[in-house]
C-alpha cells in the first residue's frame, strides 16, 4: 500500500469511529429524550460518511 | 462591454473549478452538479413537506398552536421542521448558483433557452413558495408578511384590487386566508414539476442527483443545522396590532425587509425588469457559431442509406435533437437492410456538435462542412509534414 | 524537414514523434497555443485539429492516424463533467477506453493513444500534459502498428511497466494515459 493510501485509510477508520460514536449517542437521545441532539448526531454521520465516500475515492479504493 | 464581462466571469468560474479540483476529484466537482442539488433539495422539501402537513391546521386559531405542537411534542418533529427550513434555504442557494453557473458558462445559447427561460420560472416559483411558507406559521412575521404582500399587491395600478383578491382572498384577514395560503405554498410546489418537466425536454441524460459524496454532505449539513440551530415561531401573530418587527430570512424575504426603504411599487417593478431581464439573456447574444469565431460546420445529416436504426446517436445526442422514426424501406448498405427504424435529425433543435457523428458506428452520419473526408486529409497531412 | 512518412525507424527523430490531437473548441482555447499551420507553437512535432466537440471524434479517426504515420493520437475535451454539450468528454473517454483495448489486441502500444480533458483557460497545464504524452511516445520503439509478420523483438514492446517518462499523478485531471483512477 502506497503512503498516500494508508494516510486515507488512517482518516477513513477516524471518520468510521466517530459515526460510532455518533450511534451510540443517538441511541442515548432516543431513550432520554433528547431528540434534538439525535438529531444533530444523524448529520454528523451523514457528513463523516460524506468525507468517508471522499478518502475512499482519493485513496484510489473506487472508481468513478 | 457585456461580453468582455462575461469572459471575464467564465475565467473566474473556471479558476474556481481548478481550485475545487485539489480537493475532489473532477466528477465529484458540485459546481458541476448544481441541477442535481437543487433536485434533491426539492425532493427533500417535498418529503419532509408531507410530514408538516399531516399535522398542519390551516385555521386562524390553531395554525400556531399545530406547529408548535409538531415542534415541541412530535418526537423529531422539531427536526423534521427544521430540515424542511433548512433545505428551503439551500434550495434557494444551490438554484442562485446553478442559476450563476449556466449563465457565466454561456449555457444559454443555442437550444439551451428552453431549459433557461422554464428555469427563469422555477426561480420565480420558487421565490414565491418560500414567501407562502413563511406566512403559514402564522406567527407575527406571518402576519406582517401578509400585511405588506396585500398592501403592496393593491398598489399595482389597474389590477392592483384583483390581484389582492386572488392572492387572499379579499381585503382584510377573511377565515378562508390561511386554507387559502396553504394552496399557494402547495399548489406551485406541485407546478414546480411541470415546469420541471419542460426543464429536461430538451436536456438527454439529465443529472438529477450529485454524486453521493454530495447528497450525504447536503443531508447531513441540513440534519446538523437543525440540532445546532432550532428552527423556531415568533410570537403568535395578534391581528388587531401590526407587528414592528421581522425577522428577515435573507434568501427568500429580502424585499420585504426592502421595503423599508423604498416603496412597494419601486420593488415590483425592479422584480418585474430582473425577471424579464432573465428571461432576456439567452436572446441578448444572438451569436451564430461563425461569430463566434468556432467553424460553422452545418446541422448533422443523415446518410440514410447507411442507417441501421441502430439509435446510438439517438441516445447520444445530449439536446435530444434525434428521433427515430418508423422505417418504410431497407437502407442501402448490408447492414441497413434490416432496419425498422431510421434516425431524423430536428434541424431546428441541432446545434452542430457532431457527438452523434461520434456515436455512429456505420458512418451514417456527418457535419456537411466537417466531413469525415475533411478529417482524413487533415490527419493525413499531418502525418505527412 | 525530415521525411517521416513510411519510416521504418523508431521515430525519435529530432523533432520528436508524430503526434495527432484532436483540439474540441471549447476547450483548451488556441490562441498562443497552436500556430497557423495547425502544430503546437512549443511542440512542432504536435498537430492538432479543431472539432466542434471532443465527442464528435470517431474513434476510427485515431486508428487511422495511427495507420498512416502518426505515432500518438489524443483528444482534449474540456474537464470531465464540464462539457459544454453535457457528455461528450464523457463519451469519448470511454470510446478511447475502448479503442486501447482493442488496439492491444493488436500489439498496439495503448499508450499511443490519449484522452486529456483541460478547460478553456488551462493552456499551460495542456501544454505540459502533451509533452508529457509526446515524451512517453518517445520512449516507445518501432511506428505504432507492428510490421506484418510480428519480429520476435517488437513483442516486447507489451508492457507498459517499462514505458519512461513520468508516471502519472493520480487523482489529478486529465492525466495523459486517458481516464485517471476510473
Ligand atoms: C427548481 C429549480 C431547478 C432545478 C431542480 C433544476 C434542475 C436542473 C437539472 C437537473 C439540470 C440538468 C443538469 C445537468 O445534467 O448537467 C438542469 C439544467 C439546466 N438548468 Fe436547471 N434547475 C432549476 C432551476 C434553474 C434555473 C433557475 C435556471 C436559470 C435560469 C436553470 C437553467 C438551466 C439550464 C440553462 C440548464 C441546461 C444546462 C446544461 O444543459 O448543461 N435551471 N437543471
Ligand atoms: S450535431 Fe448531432 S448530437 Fe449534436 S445536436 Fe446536432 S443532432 Fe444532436
Ligand atoms: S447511430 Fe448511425 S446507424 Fe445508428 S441510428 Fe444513428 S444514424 Fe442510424
Amino acid at each position: 500500500m502506497t503512503d498516500r493510501a494508508s494516510t486515507y485509510v488512517l482518516w477513513i477508520v477516524v471518520l468510521a469511529a466517530v459515526g460510532l460514536v455518533c450511534t451510540v449517542g443517538i441511541v442515548w437521545g432516543e431513550l432520554t429524550g433528547h431528540h434534538r441532539l439525535g438529531g444533530a448526531l444523524i448529520g454528523v454521520i451523514l457528513l463523516a460518511y460524506s468525507f468517508i465516500l471522499l478518502c475512499l475515492r482519493k485513496g484510489g479504493f473506487t472508481s468513478v | 462591454m457585456y461580453k468582455r464581462l462575461l469572459a471575464g466571469l467564465l475565467a473566474v468560474t473556471l479558476r474556481l473549478d481548478t481550485l475545487i479540483a485539489r480537493v475532489y476529484p473532477d466528477d465529484f466537482n458540485p459546481l458541476y452538479y448544481t441541477g442535481g442539488l437543487s433536485n434533491l433539495f426539492l425532493t427533500v422539501l417535498v418529503l419532509s413537506g408531507i410530514f408538516l402537513f399531516l399535522y398542519y391546521t390551516p385555521s386562524f386559531d390553531q395554525a400556531y398552536t399545530s406547529v408548535q405542537f409538531l415542534t415541541a411534542d412530535v418526537p423529531y418533529g422539531q427536526i423534521i421542521r427544521g430540515i424542511h427550513r433548512y433545505s428551503a434555504d439551500g434550495f434557494m442557494i444551490v438554484i442562485l448558483l446553478h442559476l450563476f453557473r449556466n449563465w457565466f458558462t454561456e449555457r444559454f445559447r443555442f437550444s439551451r433557452d428552453e431549459p433557461w427561460i422554464s428555469g427563469m420560472m422555477l426561480l420565480t416559483l420558487t421565490g414565491f413558495i418560500g414567501v407562502t411558507g413563511y406566512m403559514l406559521v402564522w406567527d407575527q412575521r406571518s402576519e406582517a408578511l401578509v400585511a405588506m404582500t396585500a398592501n403592496a399587491a393593491a398598489q399595482v395600478p389597474l389590477v392592483g384590487g384583483w390581484l389582492r383578491h386572488a392572492l387572499f382572498g379579499g381585503a382584510g384577514l377573511t377565515d378562508l386566508l390561511l386554507p387559502r395560503l396553504l394552496f399557494l405554498h402547495i399548489g406551485p410546489a406541485v407546478g414546480l414539476y411541470v415546469f420541471l418537466l419542460w426543464h429536461y425536454t430538451r436536456i438527454r441524460h439529465p443529472k438529477v442527483w450529485p454524486p453521493a459524496v454530495w447528497t450525504l454532505f447536503a443531508l447531513g449539513f441540513v440534519v446538523l443545522l437543525t440540532g445546532l440551530v432550532p428552527v423556531t415561531s415568533q410570537a403568535p401573530a395578534v391581528v388587531a396590532q401590526r407587528p414592528q418587527t421581522l425577522a428577515v430570512d435573507w434568501l427568500f424575504l429580502t424585499p420585504y425587509w426592502a421595503m423599508r426603504f423604498l416603496p412597494p411599487l419601486v420593488l415590483i417593478a425592479l422584480a418585474v425588469v430582473l425577471i424579464g431581464y432573465g428571461l432576456y439573456i439567452p436572446y441578448q447574444l444572438p451569436e451564430t457559431r461563425s461569430e463566434l469565431g468556432l467553424k460553422d460546420s452545418g446541422v448533422a445529416q443523415v446518410i440514410d442509406a447507411n442507417c441501421t436504426g441502430c439509435e446510438l446517436c439517438y441516445y447520444d445526442c445530449p439536446y435530444n435533437a434525434i428521433v427515430m422514426v418508423p422505417s418504410p424501406s431497407p437502407g442501402v448498405t448490408k447492414a441497413a437492410q434490416a432496419r425498422k427504424l431510421r434516425a431524423v435529425i430536428l434541424e431546428s433543435r441541432c446545434v452542430e456538435c457532431g457527438i452523434c457523428v461520434g456515436a455512429c458506428p456505420f458512418e451514417a452520419l456527418e457535419l456537411p462542412r466537417l466531413l469525415q473526408k475533411d478529417i482524413h486529409e487533415r490527419v493525413l497531412t499531418a502525418c505527412q509534414s | 524537414m525530415p521525411e517521416l512518412a513510411d519510416r521504418p525507424q523508431p521515430a525519435t527523430g529530432r523533432r520528436g514523434p508524430k503526434i495527432v490531437g484532436f483540439l474540441c473548441d471549447w476547450a483548451v482555447a488556441s490562441e498562443g497555443v497552436v500556430r497557423d499551420d495547425g502544430t503546437m507553437r512549443d511542440l512542432p512535432n504536435v498537430t492538432l485539429i479543431k472539432i466542434p466537440c471532443s465527442g464528435f471524434t470517431r474513434p476510427a479517426w485515431l486508428e487511422f492516424a495511427l495507420r498512416n504515420g502518426a505515432d500518438g493520437v489524443f483528444v482534449c475535451g474540456c474537464p470531465l463533467g464540464d462539457c459544454f454539450n453535457r457528455y461528450g468528454n464523457n463519451l469519448i473517454g470511454d470510446r478511447v477506453e475502448q479503442l486501447r483495448r482493442r488496439l492491444e489486441r493488436q500489439k498496439v502500444n495503448p499508450e499511443r493513444i490519449g484522452a486529456l480533458f483541460y478547460g478553456k483557460h488551462a493552456g499551460a497545464a495542456f501544454v505540459d500534459a502533451v509533452r508529457a504524452f509526446s515524451e512517453r511516445v518517445a520512449g516507445m520503439p518501432g511506428p505504432a502498428f507492428p510490421a506484418r509478420k510480428p519480429a520476435p523483438a517488437t513483442t516486447g514492446q507489451g508492457p507498459a511497466a517499462s514505458t519512461p517518462g513520468p508516471a502519472p499523478q493520480g487523482g489529478q485531471s486529465g492525466a495523459p494515459a486517458g481516464r485517471e483512477g476510473t
